[in-house]
């Protein structure tokens, strides 16, 4: 699972960081780091309550094919 | 009080007989509950036209849907934040910083200012508040089995924090009050007076921060620069201005307003006193339920909303209680759940205006119910007495006399 950061949508509410503080990675101004983020299979329900607790709607959750491989290829190198 | 004609644009059939202002239970009411009245607004359309709606008597349109309102409140360059409603009550024109800016300027103070009240930060400044918080409610303990929430728990602790980010003792804590207590509910001659206080105390205070620089927030903000340049003088005193309007009033009728829940349910009080890891999450549905702030927008262009001709310089209204009672987005929302999931609830706003100061209130909401749920008993409302609840631009309660006898 994928998680895509919508970076300009971020508010900086840090409700994604407040579930889940080892996923969602916060900025010194206490909103999120660009860039999408890879979630670990063992991670991933806490990876979608971060992700759904956004109040801007700036976390989407990719689980396409190309998500979980991208996650896979990561897990592997 | 007349309200002002409604423009030409605004089709009749799109005008309500409703106001946050003067709507039935707006007013100072005994065991009153204004939430739950503004929440009959779902039952009509998604957006209208409130003749009345905002202290000065203009009308405003009123988005009902949470949907919608994040819409608005994210399009800082249709709906713009530039009003002057503090700067008005003295016949000027400036802006409180970083509230009334718009995009580009908000982001530049807004980055000046995030860092200061950052999740991590507000995690060190917490050992303070805790601390604050029980010597508050040990002192309130040891003197009885009854108090008035407002004045000897709520107001203290919240404003001893303010005056802390401040660098100030607490002696003129009561002073404090009274100002922001005139500003946001006195008359056409307490209004300018309270402000004109403030005014002069943000400024005394830069000016002596100027002087002698200490570790505190008004320091930071004299020191602080902008594109290569310090702030001006009107910069410092807007960004003072701010702080002492927003961080008074609202945090302590959040704890008023969820103390009086917890007071009249004590299945959910006895709940969270036996588990207190539950606060977190109930706090989180006590905001949902009883947020304080009605934000509005000025259009900055001709725009056609939701099937509203909003035209430039209408002004919009986004009130969190509305949205935080949308059934659209909320399952039963006036059904108050404390371990509600999914809780996206708009309390502190949406958009680049996302409250500064949300991450601080929130930690002050959670430990202040801790302590207070580890200290006091089982309490309910004082037999005899009624807390007086009001609506208007900010939400509040006059008084909450508990006891636990």
């Amino acid at each position: 699972m994928r998680i895509i950061v919508h970076h300009a949508t971020c508010q900086g509410h840090a409700r994604c960081w407040a579930q889940a503080p080892d996923i969602f990675k916060l900025d010194d101004e206490g909103y999120i780091l660009p860039g999408d983020i890879n979630v670990a299979e063992g991670d991933e329900l806490l990876a979608s309550r971060g992700a759904q607790a956004c109040p801007e709607r700036a976390l989407e959750i990719d689980r396409t094919a190309a998500a979980l491989e991208s996650v896979f290829i990561q897990s592997r190198v | 009080m007349a309200s002002n004609p409604v423009p030409d644009h605004v089709p009749p059939e799109m005008v309500r007989d409703f106001s946050l202002f003067t709507s039935a239970g707006m007013l100072p009411t005994p065991n009153g509950d204004p939430h739950a009245a503004v929440a009959c607004v779902h039952a009509g359309p998604p957006i209208f036209y409130s003749p009345y709606n905002t202290r000065n008597g203009r009308g405003t349109w009123v988005i009902t849907r949470t949907r919608d309102q994040r819409r608005v409140l994210q399009d800082a360059e249709t709906f713009s934040s530039h009003r002057s409603i503090f700067a008005s009550v003295l016949g000027e024109n400036w802006p409180m910083i970083p509230l009334e800016l718009d995009p580009p300027a908000h982001g530049i103070f807004r980055s000046l200012l995030n860092p200061l009240f950052s999740p991590k930060r507000v995690m060190v400044l917490e050992p303070v508040v805790r601390e604050r918080a029980i010597a508050l409610i040990d002192r309130i303990a040891a003197s009885g089995t009854s108090c008035d929430v407002m004045k000897d728990f709520a107001f203290p602790f919240t404003v001893n924090i303010f005056l802390g980010f401040l660098g100030l003792s607490d002696d003129r804590l009561d002073i404090f009050v009274g100002w922001a207590n005139d500003l946001l509910h006195g008359d056409d001659v307490k209004r300018p007076a309270a402000a004109r206080m403030i005014v002069a105390f943000i400024d005394e205070l830069a000016a002596m921060r100027r002087k002698e620089p200490v570790a505190d927030f008004m320091t930071f903000v004299v020191q602080a620069e902008v594109e290569g340049r310090p702030l001006t003088d009107e910069e410092v005193r807007g960004t003072g201005v701010l702080l002492f309007v927003a961080g008074l009033d609202t945090v302590a009728a959040a704890i008023g307003f969820d103390l009086a829940y917890l007071a009249r349910n004590p299945k959910d009080q006895d709940l969270l006193r036996s588990e207190p890891d539950r606060i977190g999450l109930a706090a989180e549905e006590l905001l949902r339920a009883y947020p304080t702030v009605q934000m509005i927008r000025v259009a900055t262009k001709n725009i056609d909303f939701e099937g509203a001709p909003i035209r430039k310089g209408d002004y919009v209204s986004c009130a969190t209680m509305i949205a935080n009672r949308d059934p659209a987005e909320f399952k039963c929302p006036n059904t108050i759940d404390l371990a509600r999931e999914d809780n996206r609830h708009a309390a502190f706003g949406y958009g680049p205006h996302r409250c500064l100061g949300s991450h601080l209130a929130r930690r002050e909401i959670v430990i202040g119910l801790e302590e207070w749920l580890a200290r006091i008993p089982g309490f309910r409302i004082k037999e005899g007495t009624a807390p007086i609840t009001y609506g208007g631009h900010v939400f509040g309660i006059e008084n909450l006399i508990l006891d636990w006898s």
